[in-house]
Formats: structure tokens, C-alpha cells, sequence
């Protein structure tokens, strides 16, 4: 029996979402953005009052653990790890990019859209991104998504370069999702426009462009069943780049920018 | 409770230390967990915000672990739950901050921020359990030079403080020019201890008679200055003599006003806090010049004057008992005044 807190931080709206063992999913939601310190335990609570049960019925704590903001990454790690820690509770670790795929799924195949690509803005044309293949399950009212494109950062250019090509999507409609699209629109319609792909390229509404906990706790529900659990020293950030002095450092660039900045 | 005492867990991560520790009735330590990350950054010259965070995130449930078994007590022993949530650096703050709301969560038990500053005053707490306000406090740390009063246990009233650099800054800045490295703190204090504090003259900056603020910048040039001048005369420097007359120049003035300011508020005692209070040369003269006017110094020992979690548990201790309770939406508050 499973009763699962997952909380998802990684994005501009903190939520907190409880499945219960019948997957019923109970979510809330922060009003403010960026506000994830601040609402973290009492949308967490709400969701567990939402869901007639209190933190001694939970079962495993789950986090959205990236890749997004590293602030919130860390706000909402941190939270899932101690509270896990605390209640004596398993830890389950999700990708924010195949929860923004999970959100989007159900819209994507009623437009007919062969793939996934969970775009994360992480600025001066780069981005978190994963793309996924929906499998249709005969007999099974369920979809579910396969990778066909790693988990990793991606310049928009080149992640555009490779949906684009017929020998990675065969031609199949694309629907996009993730905050990715307020960034780089224009330079994602211009790609498919210039390969003649238009009528191939969808991009998700605003109401499940983002990251929210709900699609998370169904992820969450079927790691649980699986047994795809971590303990809470286990559960980690998926930050998906080097902070800027570790890249620096490993560049060799470290010592102009610190000598003149100090204290950095 | 445990054996009839009160627990505290004290959490603090403002800065580049993870440490958490538990209290009992605010003021018996049983255990003090630091997890230090000067190894990381002192390849960088410095704190980095962004590795601090990272690192806090992934010392800081097995500090509480650590924490809680060296104590001989478990989670739900626990009466409060204090965390420092600022000043500091907002990343590092935060993992502090929401591990500290999911304990009190997690076992239903209260909550209190605690301001960073007044934590440093309440490790004297810890280490004289005699010791009550009122008194004059002097707070000096790697980001902080405070003189404040203290009334009772609940109310720090800051009378003077470093309108430029912190004392810690400063002697960081100078300790990296002249190749002692980071941190600068203690480096330079033990270079001084070989070096003649009367070989340079650098000067005191006293600012406006009457005041009690502090300025380390104009100083800090002085320093850089003369540095330049002998390399480019091609004289050699002697890194000893610069970093005690550069020391000396600092721990002066700040003995000096903490003192007349016991003085003129009629406190006969005085506490030193923070990182900088273990500077051998700054315990001295400030008993020196305090003796020399019948005023009591005290200082907490040096585990104590740097960045611990005990410290933060007894400041919380006193604040719960004065009614002070903070809620879930607890956030935190990087630039936090005195």
C-alpha cells in the first residue's frame, strides 16, 4: 500500500501532491513565485490534508530533483530528504523533464503527437532537455513514454537539429513542453518552418507547460511499485551542470575572475 | 526531553561550515557536529555560493545524524528546533532553513529562526554558565565587526559596526595579496606572532570622536599600497612584519572602542563572538585595555567563536522561552540586520 508526498520545486510554482494507494492524486500548489521556501511544508500539508491522511500514513517521499532553478532543486532535495530522514521514510528521486513529459502526455496523444521534448530554459540559448517516444499500449487506456533522447543539456540549436531530422523522429509530430518554449519560440517555429516541418510541431498550453507535482506523484506511484526507491542519503540533485567556478576551474579560466572579484 | 532537560537541535549553514548541534536547557552542550568546507574552497581563494549550497545539501542530514547519536539521543526527544536564517549567503541559508521546517514538521514540534549575529553572543552561553546579561558585546567575524549592547537575552542593540569592510575581510584580502592564502584570519594571526607589529606604520582609523563604527577599508589600500611601493622598489617584504602591523593596526581600534563603549554604557563586562574574537593579538590588548579599567572580558573557546550549531540552539533556547516561535513559512533573509 502506498501513500506518497512528492514535492516539485524546480520550476517558477512550488507544489506538493499526495497519491494514495488507489492513485488518487491530491495536489497544491504556491500562489507566489519563486516562493518555494516559504510554502514548501504548508503545501505539502495541504495536499496531505487534501488527501484525509496525515505524514504518519506516508509510505516514501519523493522530490523532483531536476534539472530547474538550483535554488529550488535544492529547497525541495533538501525538504524530501529530511522529512524521509525523520519519518524513517524510502526516498524517490524524479527527472522534472520526464515529469514535464508525463504532464504533457495525455494532451500529446490526443493531437497525435509521436514524441515528447521536455525543454527546461537554462538561458543564453541552452537547455535541459529529454525527448520521449509515446508507446501506445494496446488494450490499455495508459500510455507511456520510451527516451529517444538522453536527459542532458542541449544548445536549442542543436537539440532543434536533431528533431528535425526525419531519422530521429521519422516524420512524427513533436509536441513541445517545459519553460523552454517562453525562451526560445521563435527559434523553435523558425526550425521546423524552415524544413517545411510546421504542421508537425505543437507546443503545449501554459495550463501543463510547467513543472507541477501531480504528473510527478503518478511517476512517483509506478517507481514505488517498482521498487525503484533510494534511501534518503541517496536522493540527490540532478543539477545537470557544474556550478561556474567548478566549470571554470576545470577550464583553467579560475584566476582572472577571482582575483578580481575577491570574495566570489 | 531527555533525563528531564529541554533539547534544542541548532542548525547553521550561513556561511561555508554545515554544522548542527544539540543543546540542553540552553546551555550544556551534547554535541557539536562541524562540517567544514575550507578544503573545497580554498582552491577557489574564497567561498563560493553556489558549491557551498551543494555541499550543505549533502552534509547536512548526515550532520543531523551525527548530531543526534553523539548526543545519545533520538529525533524525537527533540522539544525545539532553532536554525539560523540569516545573515549569511541565501543558498546556503535555505538548506538549513528547510531541513530545520521539516523537522519541526516531522515531529510537531516549534520552530525558531535565529538571527546569526545573536547566536555568535549566545556561544558564550555555552561556555560560561554563569553568565547573564547585561553586558557589551563585540561581534567580530568574516563578514561582520559589531559593537551591541546587551540588555537581556532577547535584544541585541547594535551601537556600532564596519561601515566598509568586516575585520575578517579585510585580513582575508590582505592575507591573499601577501600569499598567506585562505582563510585569512588565522594565517595572518600566525604570521604576526612571528613579525614586529611597529615595523610599518599603518594607519588608525578612528572616524568622528564619539562613534562607535569602524572602517577597514581605507586600511585595507594602505596596505595594498605599500606592498606595490616595496615590489616595484624591488625591496623585499617581510610577510611576517606586514601581517602583524596590518593586525595590529585593526585589533587596535576595535579593543579600543569595545572597550570605552562597556565604559560608557556602565557594563563591567565584556563578551567577545565570532571568528575573529580568537585572534590571539585581539584577546590580548582587549584584556589589557579592559583590566586597566576594571571590566571583565570573556570569550567563548575557539570551536566556539567560529560558526557551530550549539550556539544557535541556545540563542533559539531563549527566544522560545520569551514566547518567540516561528511558523512554517520561516524564510531566509541573507542581508537579516543585527
Amino acid at each position: 500500500m502506498f501513500n506518497i508526498l512528492v514535492v516539485e520545486t524546480t520550476g517558477k510554482y512550488g507544489s506538493a501532491a499526495v497519491i494514495t494507494d488507489d492513485g488518487r492524486v491530491f495536489c497544491a500548489s504556491s500562489e507566489t513565485e519563486m516562493n518555494h521556501l516559504r510554502d514548501i511544508i504548508t503545501i505539502s500539508d495541504e495536499a496531505l490534508r487534501a488527501a484525509g491522511i496525515t505524514k504518519r500514513d506516508l509510505t516514501h517521499i519523493a522530490a523532483s530533483r531536476g534539472p530547474g532553478s538550483f535554488t529550488g532543486i535544492r529547497i525541495g532535495v533538501t525538504t524530501a530528504r529530511t522529512m524521509a530522514q525523520m519519518l524513517g521514510l524510502p526516498c524517490i528521486g524524479i527527472s522534472s523533464l520526464e515529469s514535464l513529459a508525463q504532464g504533457a502526455l495525455e494532451t500529446a496523444v490526443l493531437s497525435g503527437a509521436l514524441y515528447i521534448a521536455s525543454v527546461i530554459n537554462a538561458r543564453r540559448h541552452q537547455t535541459y532537455a529529454g525527448v520521449w517516444k509515446v508507446c501506445f499500449t494496446s488494450g490499455s487506456s495508459e500510455h507511456t513514454v520510451i527516451p529517444v533522447l538522453e536527459e542532458r543539456q542541449y544548445m536549442i540549436e542543436e537539440l532543434l537539429g536533431k528533431l528535425t531530422d526525419p531519422a530521429v523522429t521519422g516524420g512524427g509530430k513533436v509536441f513541445f513542453t517545459g519553460d523552454g518554449i517562453d525562451a526560445y519560440r521563435e527559434i523553435i517555429e523558425e526550425a521546423f518552418d524552415e524544413k517545411g516541418l510546421s504542421d508537425q510541431l505543437i507546443l503545449a498550453d501554459k495550463e501543463i507547460r510547467y513543472q507541477s507535482a501531480e504528473p510527478a506523484a503518478r511517476i512517483a506511484y509506478r517507481m514505488a511499485s517498482l521498487g525503484s526507491c533510494v534511501s534518503y542519503e541517496e536522493l540527490m540533485p540532478e543539477y545537470m551542470r557544474l556550478s561556474e567556478a567548478e566549470q571554470r576551474l576545470r577550464e583553467g579560466t579560475l584566476s582572472d575572475k577571482i582575483r578580481k572579484a575577491g570574495r566570489i | 526531553m531527555k533525563d528531564k532537560k529541554h533539547l534544542t537541535l541548532g542548525i547553521e549553514t550561513s556561511c561555508d561550515e554545515t554544522a548542527v548541534s544539540v543543546v540542553a536547557d540552553g546551555r550544556e552542550i551534547l554535541s557539536n557536529v562541524i562540517s567544514t568546507q575550507i578544503d573545497i574552497h580554498t582552491q577557489f581563494g574564497g567561498v563560493v555560493p553556489e558549491i557551498a549550497s551543494r555541499r550543505h545539501l549533502e552534509n547536512i542530514n548526515d550532520c543531523i545524524s551525527r548530531a543526534l547519536s553523539e548526543a545519545g539521543v533520538s529525533a524525537e526527544d527533540i522539544d525545539l528546533v532553532g536554525v539560523t536564517y540569516g545573515p549569511g549567503l541565501v543558498g546556503a541559508l535555505l538548506i538549513g532553513v528547510a531541513a530545520a521546517k521539516s523537522i519541526a514538521y516531522a515531529w510537531d514540534i516549534p520552530l525558531v529562526g535565529v538571527n546569526h549575529m545573536h547566536g555568535h553572543i549566545a556561544a558564550n552561553y555555552l561556555e560560561h554558565h554563569d553568565l547573564e546579561p547585561p553586558f557589551m558585546s563585540l561581534v567580530v567575524s568574516g563578514g561582520h565587526t559589531n559593537i551591541v549592547n546587551v540588555p537581556d537575552y532577547n535584544r541585541c542593540e547594535k551601537i556600532g559596526g564596519t561601515r566598509d569592510d568586516a575585520a575578517g575581510e579585510a585580513f582575508d584580502k590582505v592575507a591573499r595579496v601577501i600569499g598567506l592564502g585562505y582563510p585569512g584570519g588565522p594565517k595572518v594571526d600566525k604570521a604576526a606572532r612571528e613579525g614586529n607589529r611597529d615595523a610599518i606604520a599603518f594607519k588608525r582609523v578612528w572616524l568622528e570622536p564619539g562613534s562607535y563604527d569602524f572602517s577597514f577599508s581605507g586600511l585595507k589600500t594602505q596596505a595594498l599600497n605599500y606592498l606595490n611601493t616595496e615590489r616595484q622598489a624591488g625591496r623585499e617584504i617581510n610577510v611576517n612584519d606586514v601581517a602583524a602591523s596590518f593586525q595590529e593596526a585593526v585589533v587596535e581600534v576595535i579593543a579600543e572602542k569595545a572597550v570605552c563603549a562597556a565604559e560608557e554604557y556602565g557594563q563591567k563586562r565584556i563578551v567577545m563572538a565570532g571568528g575573529v574574537a580568537s585572534n590571539t593579538r585581539l584577546r590580548e590588548l582587549i584584556s589589557e585595555k579592559a583590566a586597566a579599567r576594571g571590566i571583565d572580558v570573556l570569550r567563548p573557546s575557539p570551536v566556539l567563536c567560529t560558526d557551530n550549531g550549539a550556539m544557535i540552539a541556545s540563542a533559539a533556547y531563549y527566544a522560545y522561552k520569551a514566547g518567540e516561535r516561528s511558523g512554517y513559512d520561516l524564510d531566509a533573509v541573507p542581508a537579516l540586520e543585527f
